[in-house]
């Protein structure tokens, strides 16, 4: 499989502008802004199938499309590097070791919708990555590469990196841009959506990090060598950050369409110890977890894994042993989501620190058994009623680990405490 | 007005683009509910109680914010929406303190008139409840308890958008996020008490009103503020006989839904004080008890033997009270002076959002009345103080207040004859000969005239003590006396009166005047006439 | 006693200011800003920092208190937060945190006597590949063990 995004990831000083250039880099970026139109320019990227890689999943070029051309108003484009999604680090890699295709793929979406300004605003625990980002930033200025009538072209464009300061929440589109625009990180109500009014009221398009980064290669290779690649609704290749219970941890750029359980046993080199597969999340922790037998079939791609009932999201395969309480393992994602839920809207800021206390109940030994259907109910209650699908990323995975795991709950409420340790012992 | 027809509960309604399903639906009088929409605040979204169920939308929408569209089919009361308002509500309850008993909220709390009508679930909420800061004041009128908040954000939104000062933030995340204050500010803007007001819940209580009574006890009267001359509509709330609070009433032409801090408690003073329940006349020793037939006797008497007399109304008195008292003056002295207290004050921004720069509230309904004189109030009361006048018959103020208080005594001890018609001891009528008892703002059914024209309806909320009389009947009994038979019984045959002699007020009909009055010169007096 | 940036600091400030559609928008770099100036975003502060922005100290003060890497109360020189979510927690991340506890003498949420050490548990750091893992000011340590974890704490003053 030819390697899109980590083509170049192990070439040393990747991330000085004269090694990225020498490995093709900006190629795309003065052949867009010399020869090519927005509207080429997203019919493009739309025929190469490129979704969003933060988790939704949404096509890339039809995102684009929304942006009204005809808006007096500033337009504004904002990489997401807000990475927080338990289990992904996939960004990150990108943003340490290759900030300049992140930036170019910024540079690039940026012009398609015709904005002046974008913005890269990173989860503000990654320090280095923004370090690496500021001066990719600072070397495309002085290279003439951002800035004012670059190549001549009468078009602008200034870049700012923007460092969060600790939220999950600001990984959801809307929340990044309260919390850009001066706020409180709150999501928005929608309507009105981003494209029409995002930032500051004005329309916006926010783009994760890996769609970004894959926009050069799209670019420069053609929308059909991208859209050969992977399946019929998932084209082209996706990051898969890989943690847990496995002997190789790591990202892995795959193919869209890879078996699953192949890439666990081989590429990853299986879980480790002797020990077997117990479960398996896909795509981060929002993701509803899988038994081993639920992935036989899967491939990674958008619609394999939704057919199993999960989701691919961002990617985050988060590999569980049979050493692993299942009790603990939900807890531990409950308290996550009731920790990182931003307080806004009443079924999520109180539902999910009830689901965590519950969990908890249950992992020390005090739980009863209604507790597990009043998870499962407090889970539907949540979801689909929020302001924004954090609700939907909280309940999921509670509702998922109970369906999934019944006996070993209720085990561990009979015995009041854990089943699968004290087997160990 | 783009029309825009939409069903909801299968009933068809045309409305006009723009509008909001909520909207759409409190017109119509279909009951939604909800906590954090206010028609006068932003649109928050966060409580989610008005979801609704929109034919064709997979999931519920808020009707606060979703916009109607042609042909849309709104249901809400389907099994879906019926069931996520027990869900929503669960939520709001579980770390709810279980504070009703010792909560001022009980008995007008959204908690607990949308379980009773939405809920009746049982809790099965067996896991501890999330603490947070309990009766913290906020400010010199309101406290509040973290315990019993719902975030609605009601509270920040209109520090943020009515009064624009910002006091109140939400601060922490998750199911710690609170409502509070900077540091050791305080919430003391001029407005700050209309929070309790469109606070849902306790969260936010009144610190005058606290422990007070339950309000399912309280008698509510609509009237008029008389605390200045906006006018503000406000619900008078009584308890055996006793004024226990002002709430706003709602009136878009006036005060929209709010009332001042100043206004809300006003009536502490202006229905307080040591009440005068008997008339006093002044013999040698002090002042003595008498009948009102002595003491109407004493006063016609003294006030024709005076050579030149200052009448002062209190701007707290009545179109209808106006009218007599102007009628009678000019009966008893045609050159007498009259007009009516009047005095003006600085106003910070935020007051200037609803404050009139008085607290005379019918000022220009009593000189509409004839209450006036060349040169006001200030000119009357340099008259007085210059010693100019032998007589003067005050009602319903202390006149020490409205300038150097010495000054003022040394000018009423000095005339000859002085009245004082009022309802408590005050300085000025510790040195009146002839003393009246007469009835305030809560006792009175009249009309007051705004300062902008606009003419609004008190109602009596309280029964004033036995031995007064009301203003009105005190001087219609003067006027009696005077010769003039009149038919002067209740406030409506005064204003039919009045409104024969006074041109402004011609077209208006008291019944005209309804709960949210009606103004001088307005098409729909216009319309009343007919 | 009133806060105020060091001209250097100002000059930061205006710089960052300059660079965003709308002066609001720069909060989090300024107050990035003050806690590194101040030491930590203290009610001062941020009234100080809301004066700059022209905004209310309360909105300021909701802004602080969202983000957990706002600190309102001093901390040690070198804070210590410990990945706890799903995949280091799989990898033993309990253990490291005990093993700092009973090495510092501190429990999460305090600080050493000496002032050297801040403890807290925070969520997923995107480093889930090289857990147990742990970051201190800005630096990541990763694939810890209690050996490494011990000789990391040594060496920092």
């Amino acid at each position: 499989m030819e390697k899109i995004l980590l083509r170049n990831i192990d070439v040393p000083n990747l991330h000085q502008l004269p090694t990225y250039e020498s490995a093709g880099g900006y190629r795309s970026w003065r052949r867009v802004i010399e020869s090519m139109k927005p509207a080429e320019l997203t019919e493009e990227v739309k025929a190469s199938g490129l979704r969003g890689r933060g988790g939704a999943g949404f096509p890339t070029g039809m995102k684009w499309s929304f942006v009204p051309k005809d808006s007096p108003k500033p337009k504004y484009l904002v990489c997401n590097a807000d990475e927080s999604e338990p289990g992904t680090f996939k960004d990150r890699l990108l943003m340490e070791r290759d900030p300049h295709a992140v930036l170019e793929g910024t540079l690039i979406a940026a012009y398609a919708i015709q904005s002046h300004t974008a913005f890269i605003y990173i989860r503000g625990e990654l320090a280095f990555a923004v370090t690496r980002l500021e001066n990719a930033v600072a070397e495309a200025y002085q290279a003439g590469l951002i800035g004012k009538n670059m190549f001549g072209s009468g078009y602008d464009l200034d870049v700012i990196v923007h460092r969060g300061a600790g939220a999950y929440i600001c990984g959801e589109e809307t929340a990044l841009l309260s919390s850009l625009e001066g706020s409180r990180g709150w999501p928005k109500l929608k309507p009105p959506f981003p494209a029409t009014h995002g930032l500051f009221g004005c329309p916006t398009v926010v783009n994760n990090v890996e769609t970004l980064a894959a926009l050069p290669w799209i670019l420069d290779r053609g929308a059909a060598a991208y859209a050969a690649m992977g399946t019929e609704k998932s084209k082209g290749t996706k990051l898969f950050s890989v943690s847990g219970h496995i002997a190789k941890p790591g990202v892995y750029e795959l193919e869209m369409g890879y078996p699953f359980k192949k890439f666990l046993e081989e590429d990853c080199g299986g879980v480790p110890n002797g020990k077997r597969l117990k479960g398996v999340i896909p795509g981060g922790a929002s993701m509803p977890v899988l038994r081993p037998e639920e992935i036989e079939k899967v491939n990674l791609d958008y619609e394999s894994v939704q057919a199993a009932g999960s989701l691919l999201g961002s990617g985050g395969v988060i590999v569980m042993d049979e050493t692993t309480c299942m009790v603990q393992a939900a807890w531990n994602l409950a308290r996550f989501f009731a920790h990182e839920s931003c307080g806004q809207c009443s079924p999520c800021r109180e539902g999910c620190h009830w689901m965590e206390k519950i969990f908890h109940r249950i992992e020390h030994g005090e739980g009863e058994t209604a507790d597990l259907d009043l998870i499962l109910n407090i889970s539907s209650n949540i979801m689909g009623n929020t302001i924004c699908p954090f609700g939907d990323a909280a309940a999921m995975p509670a509702a998922a680990f109970i369906k999934k795991f019944r006996d070993e709950f209720e085990a561990h409420i009979v015995a009041r405490r854990c089943t699968v340790r004290r087997e160990l012992e | 007005m783009d029309p825009v027809k939409i069903t909801i509960d299968g009933k068809e309604v045309v409305t006009s683009k723009g509008k909001t399903v909520i909207q759409v639906a409190d017109e119509l009088g279909i009951e939604i509910p909800r906590y954090c929409y206010y028609p006068k605040l932003s649109i928050a979204g966060n409580c989610r109680m008005c979801l609704v169920e929109i034919e064709k939308m997979p999931k519920l929408q808020i009707a606060c914010n979703t916009q109607v569209a042609e042909g849309m089919s709104v249901f809400t009361q389907s099994p879906k929406v019926l069931a996520v308002r027990k869900a929503v509500l669960e939520f709001l309850l579980i770390n709810h303190p279980v504070d009703c008993p010792i909560c001022d909220q009980a008995g007008e709390c959204w908690l607990q008139d949308y379980y009773m009508e939405h809920d009746r679930q049982p809790s099965r909420f067996h896991v501890g409840k999330v603490h947070d800061r309990k009766k913290t004041i906020f400010g010199p009128n309101v406290v509040f308890d973290g315990e019993r908040c719902i975030k609605c954000t009601r509270c920040v939104r209109f520090c943020q958008e009515i009064t624009k000062t910002n006091e109140l933030t939400v601060v922490n995340r998750s199911d710690h996020s609170t409502i509070a204050l900077f540091d050791d500010s305080v919430l003391d803007n001029p407005l700050s008490a209309n929070v309790v007001d469109i606070c849902p819940v306790g969260a936010l209580t009144d610190r005058d009103f606290r422990f007070k009574v339950r309000v399912w006890y309280l008698e509510k009267t609509p009237s008029i503020c008389p605390g200045c001359s906006t006018g503000c509509n406000i619900s008078v709330e009584t308890y055996q006989n006793r004024i226990a609070r002002f709430k706003p009433r709602i009136n878009e032409a006036v005060n929209s839904h709010w009332i001042c801090d100043e206004g809300r408690y006003c009536f502490h003073d202006l229905a307080g004080g040591e009440r005068l329940s008997t008339p006093l006349i002044r013999q040698e020793g002090g002042l003595v008890t008498a009948t009102w037939e002595q003491a109407l006797q004493a006063v016609s008497t003294g006030l024709k033997e005076s050579s030149s007399l200052a009448a002062i109304l209190s701007g707290r008195n009545t179109n209808e009270e106006a009218y007599l008292f102007a009628k009678l003056i000019k009966k008893l002295r045609a050159d007498a002076t009259l007009e009516v207290f009047y005095q003006e004050r600085e106003l910070s921004e935020v007051e200037k959002i609803l404050v009139s720069p008085d607290r005379s509230p019918n000022f220009r309904g009593g000189r509409d009345m004839g209450v006036n004189s060349k040169d006001g109030f200030d000119g009357l009361m340099r008259r007085l103080l210059s010693g100019d006048f032998a007589a003067a018959f005050i009602v319903g103020e202390d006149l020490t207040q409205a300038a150097d208080p010495e000054a003022v005594r040394t000018a009423l001890q000095k005339l000859s004859f002085l009245v004082v018609q009022d309802t408590r001891v005050t300085e000025t009528s510790k040195l009146a000969h002839v003393v009246l008892p007469g009835t305030h703002f809560g006792e009175k059914e009249g009309t007051y005239t705004n300062r902008k024209g606009r003419v609004q309806k008190l109602n009596a909320a309280l029964i004033p003590p036995e031995g007064a009389l009301q203003d009105s009947e005190i001087f219609a009994r003067f006027l009696e006396l005077t010769g003039e038979k009149n038919g002067y019984g209740t406030p409506q045959q005064i204003f039919t009166a009045l409104a024969r002699e006074i041109s402004a007020y011609q077209k208006l009909t008291y019944d005209s005047i309804g709960a949210q009055g009606i103004e001088l010169g307005s098409a729909a007096a216009e319309h009343h006439d007919r | 006693m009133a806060l105020e940036f060091s001209s250097e600091t100002l000059r930061k400030f205006e710089e960052t200011v300059a660079r965003y559609p709308k002066k609001e928008a720069a909060i989090l770099p300024v107050l990035y800003l003050a806690q590194q100036e101040f030491g930590c975003l203290s009610p001062e502060a941020i009234e100080y920092v809301a004066r700059l922005m022209e905004q209310s100290p309360a909105r300021v003060q909701g802004v602080v208190s969202f983000y957990t890497m706002f600190n309102t109360k001093p901390i040690g020189r070198h804070h210590i937060q410990v990945c706890r979510t799903l995949s280091c927690a799989l990898g033993g991340a309990e253990r490291i945190t005990a093993f700092i506890k009973r090495k510092l003498g501190i429990d999460i949420g305090q600080t050493t006597a000496d002032g050297r050490f801040t403890l807290s548990e925070v969520e997923c750091l995107a480093s889930c590949g090289t857990a147990p893992m742990m970051q201190i000011n800005d630096d990541y340590y990763e694939n810890l063990t209690e050996e490494k974890t011990g000789k990391i704490l040594d060496s920092l003053k």
